[in-house]
């Protein structure tokens, strides 16, 4: 028996090499590769015009961090903004679907069903297309360039995915624990709390995961809900950047850049499996 | 009520809340304001009456008498006009003299008002008759009333005589706030350049959509499935990276492969071509990258699925089909290919609505240039609505467009829940209390 | 078609899991591949059809060596123990895929897809898809699909282990029959003894990546080398006494039973030995009397089957013809028929 532990449970068959698919992959992978490459290259280093070799090490396009720019909000304050802005969508999609999704999985209440259709056609619904509407209601309610409304905006539209992602994480504790839970005298709330919850902690930390990315990155929704100065995040700032300075810097653009994305592909790097698992089981984009 | 329904209930309340909020609510107002004329210009609350230039203009075809009648002054002997009066120190009978004869009347010019005046026992000097007549010297343009009623009272005072009917066009006319029309719809339904977005729109989602959210996806699918696992997951790491990234800095990246000196050009320029922007040259290449920059990220999510639907297919099958002697090829046409029938079409209902609708990277890269060549529907409602070169946003129109989007994105998500069998996913709670 | 496998080895990264393995299946022959899960029979089974690679050693089919030639171009039939249909085609397009892919036109395919279906016995299932049926229809369409393009050999991977108690009966002979109708060399991988000693001509019993014996069913049962084979086969198995050599006699160990075996003849006193007793030699005929308690009682409707604990712990197992005048917890004093056991060394090597 020992030596069958180690074996493969499902090992390729020797059929077929592994080689040309590898081969034809890389040589398609290729143009991400330089992509990325020169993001992190050009950030630190100068090089003679017409050429890709770098000539020289510079840390001048990381002035931005120790510069303001005239017309520019300081680049720590749009920091901490993007932080808020992050942090605050994550927590409230954490909490508000970790809620709904075990009263869409367990619990008895009225049109359960239609809440849960309607959770999935929101849920494939392209909702950028409400952006102008949106626009229009936060103005309405004088939440307009303010983070705290383009943070719920920013909540609701995500809460479709989190609830939906979070019942079907439910479905999987087994009704047992539950019911084991109920016959030794708790609460349903507690039996929630103490004894669902913690089971699917690995899910919840994956929803958490992918609330924070998606926060992290959101452009659109700043640029139109929140582009003032006082409330700007990363990427509007970044956008801003790029896309009023005439003459065009990359040296600096991929420094804010690399600023803005390292914190991405940190979490990328250590939590890839689960974030695959959100990506695979269907979000927008 | 039971414990467990009180409690459910309350812990579903914040979602309800806030989807109903932000995202429901956006939903219907998307249709309410698209039946509305709402701009910059009209603002987005209520309008007052002002009867401006472009008012006068709009009412020159239908009443060109009353247009010209209230874009000239009239002069109308009131008791705020006689009041003021007094800081003139004219003679003293004069004003009491002009109260008792003429108090009401209203003259159509200048002339007419300093004839009168003159005429009065207590003449006034040259000079204070045109002084006088300056007091009296009343006119509606350019003065803003709150209410219609506040601007007809002032029309009758000037004595202009209208029907109802004038009183409807003249009101209509002077509102500078948004009203409810339809002419959104008719304007996108005649507009030329609308038709052309359409086909833009077209083109973009059908091609993408072919080529890279179910053509290279599958690609990737099927490749990373002949490979030993972990080169496969670093493949797939890759092929994430995309989406993963943050729109703005990836773009960024294409903007500097393809811009004049960028990574295009200087590649381009050891085979002796001039450096150009590869972005912005032409259409054909504008098109090229945007579906490029679009087919990156969306490959992922078929990339995913489709592995993770390979994966579900018995190692057993592969194995059998390898020694009933079929090829590679073989493999993927009869073994692989016919059991991804579903996954591919969940993706293709579920990208088709993403493409439909996402903007940000065509609208980051080449706005929808050059020209208009690459503005797709999504683009053209936020360009209207949201951010454009004349600076008046129109807001109606821009929703009327987005509405389509909408009704199109309920359609398809309805399909879309019909098609996968949501009903099977709703199970019967086991704790019954 | 004669098959050889020489020197085979085969490891997967640092585990070795098959080392210098020697085994030659005659033409037409039927050979069990035997073992406990994990022994490397399935390993083998893969590397003759191609899906694994020998790590060294060589693979023939007749004179032809096929160790590095990819399934496609093999030639072999194979029964996955999933069966391993495709369920997206129907019966008649699972049979006939390995003519599909070899691109023979499609009435010449329907036509054979035709006869084979008829020689296991689906002829009337060809429109189904593979969910629409029984375990047992679906085993022959997977037997069909083997058997479809004259395959050299023909190589069975646990066939009948989804299957219930009743149709397993069935389908043993079933394929046994095709096997003999067909003349095809056959290798059945499985862990079940009664299968590998009824369908099979002869049984290659493996152990941890060895073949331990190669013989027929018969003689295996009746002349094993090891104390593992004994114990493999024969159902009820077989039950094992601790003792030690004594004199030319078995002993146990605390000296309650004394049998004197001629196979003892030159072992040194105090060997310590395992004395292997079938349940069939300890009843009511034989020479040695044993008394023991009996603590477990089985009727399996023609036979009973008694455990009996004898005053040093150990436990003897007997079947017999029913009767009923022994209960649980009666002492008895039945029969060991000496002549008929095995008695083996510590290594487990028969003496």
């Amino acid at each position: 028996m020992a030596e069958k532990t180690a074996v493969p449970t499902n090992p390729a068959s020797a059929n077929f090499s592994g080689l040309p698919v590898i081969g034809l992959l890389t040589l398609l992978s290729l143009p991400l590769a330089v992509m990325y490459a020169y993001l992190f290259i050009d950030t630190i280093s100068n090089s003679q015009g017409g050429s890709l070799v770098p000539s020289e090490f510079t840390l001048e396009h990381w002035r931005f961090l120790w510069e303001t720019r005239p017309g520019k909000p300081n680049i720590w304050l749009v920091t901490l903004n993007t932080v808020i802005f992050t942090c605050c969508i994550t927590a409230v999609t954490l909490t508000v679907s970790s809620m709904a999704g075990y009263v869409l999985s367990r619990l008895n209440v009225p049109a359960r069903g239609f809440f849960l259709a309607g959770v999935m056609v929101l849920h494939a619904f392209p909702s950028v297309t409400l952006i102008i509407a949106i626009f229009i209601v936060l103005q309405y309610l004088g939440l307009y360039n303010s983070l705290i409304g383009v943070i719920l905006v920013k909540a609701a539209i995500d809460l479709p995915l989190g609830i939906w992602l979070m019942k079907g994480f439910y479905d999987t504790v087994p009704w047992e624990i539950e019911m084991a839970g109920v016959v030794d005298g708790a609460s349903r709330f507690t039996v929630w709390r103490r004894l669902v919850l913690p089971q699917i902690k690995p899910a919840v930390m994956a929803l958490g995961l992918f609330s924070f990315l998606s926060g992290w990155s959101e452009f659109i929704l700043p640029q139109v809900l929140a582009p003032g100065a006082r409330v700007q995040v990363l990427s509007v700032y970044l956008a801003g950047l790029i896309a009023d300075d005439n003459n065009f810097d990359f040296g600096t653009f991929k420094a804010v850049g690399v600023f803005y994305v390292v914190p991405v592909l940190i979490l990328y790097a250590f939590f890839q499996k689960h974030l695959m698992n959100i990506y695979g089981g269907g979000t927008k984009g | 009520m039971k414990t467990s329904r009180m409690l459910g209930l309350v812990m579903i309340a914040p979602a309800a809340i806030i989807i109903l909020l932000f995202f429901l609510m956006p939903v219907i107002l998307t249709a309410v304001f698209a039946m509305t004329n709402m701009s910059t210009a009209t603002g987005i609350s209520a309008g007052a009456y002002q009867v401006t230039q472009a008012a006068v203009n709009r009412l020159k075809t239908d009443m060109p008498e009353l247009a010209a009648g209230i874009s000239e002054p009239r002069f109308v002997i009131d008791e705020d006009g006689l009041t003021q009066l007094d800081a003139l120190k004219l003679k003293p009978g004069f004003t009491a003299e002009l109260r008792a004869s003429h108090l009401g009347e209203v003259f159509l010019s200048r002339r007419e008002a300093e004839r009168m005046i003159k005429s009065l026992k207590e003449r006034p000097s040259t000079r204070e008759v045109k002084q006088i007549s300056d007091v009296f010297n009343r006119s509606v343009m350019n003065t803003r009333f709150e209410d219609r009623a506040a601007l007809m009272e002032s029309l009758a005072k000037l004595g202009f005589k209208l029907s109802p009917q004038d009183e409807e066009k003249v009101s209509r006319a002077t509102y500078t706030g948004w009203i409810w029309t339809a002419d959104n719809f008719r304007t996108i339904a005649n507009s030329q350049d609308m038709g052309q977005i359409l086909l833009n729109t077209g083109f973009y989602v059908a091609v993408t959509l072919l080529l890279f959210n179910v053509g290279y996806a599958l690609l990737l699918a099927v490749t990373t499935h002949y490979m030993p696992a972990s080169t496969a997951s670093v493949f797939r790491a890759i092929w994430l990276l995309p989406r993963i990234t943050p729109v703005v800095i990836y773009v960024l990246m294409w903007k500097w492969l393809t811009w004049d000196n960028g990574f295009i050009s200087l590649f381009m320029g050891l085979f002796g071509h001039p450096p150009k922007n590869y972005l912005l040259d032409s259409a054909g290449s504008a098109w090229f990258f945007v579906i490029l920059i679009n087919g990156f990220i969306g490959a992922s999510m078929g990339m995913l699925v489709f592995s993770s639907a390979i994966k579900a297919i018995p190692q057993t099958h592969f194995y059998a089909s390898e020694v009933d002697g079929a090829n590679r090829w073989q493999q993927i046409r009869y073994i692989i290919l016919p059991q991804l029938r579903w996954p591919i079409l969940f993706v293709t209902c579920y990208q088709t609505l993403s493409l439909l609708a996402s903007f940000n990277e065509i609208l980051l890269s080449t706005r929808g240039g050059p020209g208009r060549s690459t503005e797709v529907w999504s683009l053209a409602a936020y360009h209207t609505a949201l951010q454009n070169y004349t600076g008046n946003l129109e807001y109606g129109l821009g929703a009327a467009m987005a509405l389509v989007l909408v009704v199109v994105g309920v359609i398809l998500s309805l399909i879309y829940l019909r098609v996968f069998r949501y009903d099977t996913l709703v199970t019967k709670p086991l704790i019954e209390d | 078609m004669r098959i050889l496998l020489d020197k085979f080895c085969k490891s997967f990264g640092t585990t070795s899991v098959i080392e210098d393995m020697q085994l030659e299946v005659g033409s037409g022959e039927m050979l069990a591949l035997l073992g406990p899960s994990g022994c490397g029979k399935s390993t083998t089974l893969f590397a003759i059809c191609g899906i694994h690679r020998p790590t060294s050693g060589r693979i023939l089919f007749g004179d032809r060596d096929v160790t590095n030639l990819p399934s496609q171009a093999r030639n072999v039939g194979v029964v996955f123990q999933s069966y391993a249909l495709y369920p997206h085609m129907t019966v008649e397009e699972n049979i006939g895929f390995p003519l599909k892919v070899k691109r023979l036109a499609t009435a010449n395919i329907k036509q054979q897809v035709a006869e084979i279906a008829k020689l296991v016995q689906i002829d009337n299932l060809l429109g189904r898809r593979p969910g629409q049926l029984s375990g047992g229809q679906q085993q022959r369409v997977a037997l069909a699909r083997a058997l479809i393009r004259r395959p050299d050999v023909l190589l069975l991977d646990e066939p009948l282990a989804n299957l219930d108690a009743k149709l397993r009966l069935e389908m043993r002979s079933e394929i046994r029959r095709l096997q003999r109708e067909t003349g095809i060399t056959a290798i059945l991988v499985t862990h079940d003894q009664v299968e590998a000693m009824s369908m099979c001509d002869r049984i290659a019993i493996m152990n941890k990546g060895e073949i331990v014996q190669i013989a027929s069913p018969s003689d295996m049962y009746n002349d094993p080398r090891t104390a593992f084979v004994a114990g493999f086969l024969g159902n009820p198995p077989i039950s094992f006494l601790k003792g030690r050599a004594e004199q030319g006699a078995f002993v146990l160990r605390d000296g309650g039973l004394k049998l004197p075996l001629p196979a003892l003849s030159g072992i040194a006193d105090g060997t310590e030995l395992t004395l292997g007793v079938r349940p069939e030699h300890f009843g009511v005929a034989g020479g040695i009397p044993v008394e023991g308690r009996v603590t477990f009682a089985e009727t399996q409707g023609r036979e009973n089957l008694y455990d009996v604990v004898l005053p040093d712990g150990s436990v003897l197992r007997s079947i017999q013809p029913v009767r009923d005048d022994v209960k649980p917890g009666a002492q008895v004093r039945w029969m060991l028929d000496s002549s008929s056991t095995f008695v083996f060394a510590e290594d487990g090597r028969r003496l």
